[in-house]
C-alpha cells in the first residue's frame, strides 16, 4: 500500500518487522527514529544491523514529494490544512513552517513531519448500535471519540451497513477532508453503498447550503464537525427535515459539554444520539450510547 | 558513367548537408515544444491543477520532444532520467531540461506559476539561440556543401 511512496530500504523493513494489516500509524520526524504504531504500541524501526532507522530531512521530502506525486500545487489546498490524502484511505498529517500571507495560510515549507495513518475497514464494528441510529426515520447522532480512536472507520461502516440493511435513504456525505470515501479521480476507494452522493474537500457549509437544494438529501454524513463553526448549517439542515450523521473529537461527555457552542446543541435538540467511542481497548471501544439528555441507551465494553 | 558518378557524389553530398541541418531545426522544434509545454502546464497550475502525471499523459508530443515525455514519464514513476536520447540537444542544454524535470511540482501554485516563468524565461533565450543558429547556420551548410559538391565535380570533370 506505501510501497510507491516510502523509500524502498523503509519500505522493505517495515513489511519484513511488521505485519502490515496492523500497523495503523507510521510517524517520520526530521533527526527522530522512524516510529511504527502497531495495534496501538509504538515501536522504533531498527534496520538488519540492529540501528535505529533516524529519518533525515531528504527522506521525508522524498515521502512527501512522492505522496503529492510530484505535485505539490495540485495539493496545496490540503496541505494547508495540514494533510495529504493517499489512495485506499491513507491519511498523511504534516507540519513544518506555515506560510502566511495577508493572515491567510498559504501552504507549508520545511516539512518537519509526517504522520502516516493507515484505515482498516472494520466491517460491522457499527452494528451494535445501527438499531439505536436508523429505524422508520434516521437519528441525528453525533459520534465523539478522541483522535485515532476509529471515528471515521465507525462512521464510513455505518452508512455501509444503512445499504446493506435495504435502507434506502438518500446519504449525502460532505466530505472536507476525503477521509470518509477517500476519492480518487471523483471515484471513492471505499465501499460504502448505492445511496451515497459524495462532495469532496468541499467546506461544510458549500455542502449543506447547496447539498440540500441540489441533491435532496435524506441524511448528510460529516466528519469532524466543529460546533463553532457548523452549529447554523446543521441547525439549518435539521429545519429541512435532513437527519446529520457527524463525528466531533471528545474524550468524553463532559469534554464535549465543555465545548464552545454545545450548549445550544443541547438547548435545540439538534442531536437526538451520542455514540462515545475510545481507545481503551484499542481503537473502537463503544463506550456506550446516549439519548438527547444523555441518558445512557446501551453501555459498550 | 562519369556523370552518373558526379550527379550520384552530389546527391549524397547534399543528403548529409540537409541532414546536418536538420539537426538545428530539431532543436528548435524542441525549444519551441519545450517553451508551449510550460505554458501549458502555467495554466493547469493556475486552473485545472492536474498532476504532472496525468498533466504528461495529455501532451500531444512527436519526435524528439516526445522523448523528453518519455523520459519525463519514466522519471516520475522509476525516479531514472536519461535525456541524453534527445539528440537534437547538447551538453549545455541537458542540465536545464534536467533541472526543469526535477524542479516541477514541489512548490504550492503561486511559486510553482513563479518557477515557471522563471524556466520560460531560460527556454525562450534558447529558442531564441536555436533559431538564431538555424538561420545562420542552415543556409551555411547547405551552400557550402553544394560548393563542396560543385568543386569535386570541376575536379573529377
Amino acid at each position: 500500500m506505501l510501497k510507491e511512496y516510502l523509500s524502498r530500504d523503509v519500505y522493505n523493513l517495515i513489511v519484513k518487522t511488521f505485519s502490515f494489516n496492523d500497523i495503523t500509524e507510521i510517524r517520520l520526524r526530521v533527526g527522530e527514529r522512524l516510529i511504527v504504531c502497531v495495534k496501538n504500541k509504538k515501536y522504533y524501526l531498527k534496520n538488519d544491523d540492529g540501528e535505529f532507522v533516524i529519518v533525515n530531512k531528504n527522506m521525508l521530502n522524498n515521502f512527501i514529494t512522492r505522496a503529492s506525486e510530484n505535485s505539490i500545487y495540485a495539493y496545496n489546498d490540503n496541505i494547508i490544512n495540514g494533510y495529504i490524502t493517499l489512495p485506499k484511505g491513507i491519511r498523511v498529517g504534516l507540519t513544518g513552517t506555515v506560510v502566511v500571507e495577508n493572515g491567510k495560510v498559504v501552504t507549508i515549507k520545511d516539512f518537519q513531519s509526517a504522520n502516516i495513518r493507515i484505515p482498516h475497514i472494520v466491517r460491522n464494528c457499527s452494528l451494535k448500535v445501527y438499531d439505536y441510529i436508523v429505524g422508520e426515520q434516521i437519528k441525528n447522532t453525533l459520534i465523539i471519540s478522541p483522535p485515532g480512536a476509529g471515528k471515521t472507520t465507525f462512521l464510513r461502516d455505518l452508512v455501509f451497513q444503512m445499504s446493506e440493511h435495504n435502507c434506502t435513504k438518500n446519504v449525502l456525505i460532505a466530505d472536507e477532508r476525503n477521509e470518509i470515501a477517500n476519492s480518487v479521480n471523483g471515484e471513492p476507494t471505499v465501499i460504502l453503498g448505492g445511496f451515497c452522493d459524495i462532495y469532496t474537500n468541499c467546506s461544510k457549509s458549500f455542502a449543506f447550503k447547496n447539498g440540500i437544494r441540489s441533491m435532496c438529501p435524506d441524511v448528510i454524513v460529516t466528519d469532524e464537525i466543529d460546533l463553532d463553526r457548523d452549529l447554523s448549517d446543521l441547525i439549518e439542515a435539521t429545519n429541512c427535515g435532513v437527519s446529520i450523521i457527524a463525528t466531533i473529537h471528545a474524550r468524553d461527555l463532559k469534554d464535549l459539554k465543555r465545548k464552545k457552542g454545545f450548549d445550544k446543541v443541547i438547548d435545540e435538540k439538534i442531536f437526538t444520539r451520542f455514540v462515545l467511542l475510545s481507545n481503551e481497548f484499542g481503537p473502537g471501544t463503544l463506550v456506550g450510547v446516549y439519548d438527547e439528555n444523555f441518558n445512557c441507551l446501551m453501555l459498550g465494553e | 558513367m562519369k556523370w552518373i558518378l558526379i550527379i550520384l557524389l552530389i546527391g549524397v553530398i547534399m543528403i548529409i548537408a540537409y541532414s546536418l541541418s536538420e539537426q538545428y531545426k530539431e532543436k528548435c522544434n524542441f525549444y519551441s515544444n519545450l517553451k508551449n509545454f510550460l505554458n501549458q502546464f502555467k495554466l493547469n497550475v493556475s486552473f485545472k491543477r492536474e498532476k504532472v502525471s496525468e498533466f504528461l499523459k495529455q501532451v500531444n508530443s512527436k519526435k524528439q520532444f516526445k522523448i523528453f515525455i518519455e523520459e519525463y514519464q519514466n522519471y516520475l514513476s522509476k525516479g531514472e532520467l536519461n535525456l541524453t536520447r534527445i539528440k537534437a540537444l547538447d551538453s549545455e542544454d541537458l542540465p536545464v531540461l534536467e533541472e526543469i524535470v526535477k524542479s516541477i511540482g514541489k512548490l504550492d501554485s503561486k511559486n510553482e506559476i513563479t518557477q515557471l516563468d522563471t524556466f520560460l524565461v531560460t527556454v525562450t533565450d534558447r529558442l531564441n539561440k536555436a533559431e538564431a543558429d538555424k538561420n545562420k547556420l542552415c543556409p551555411m551548410i547547405i551552400k557550402l556543401s553544394l560548393l563542396f559538391a560543385v568543386g569535386i565535380a570541376i575536379l573529377l570533370i
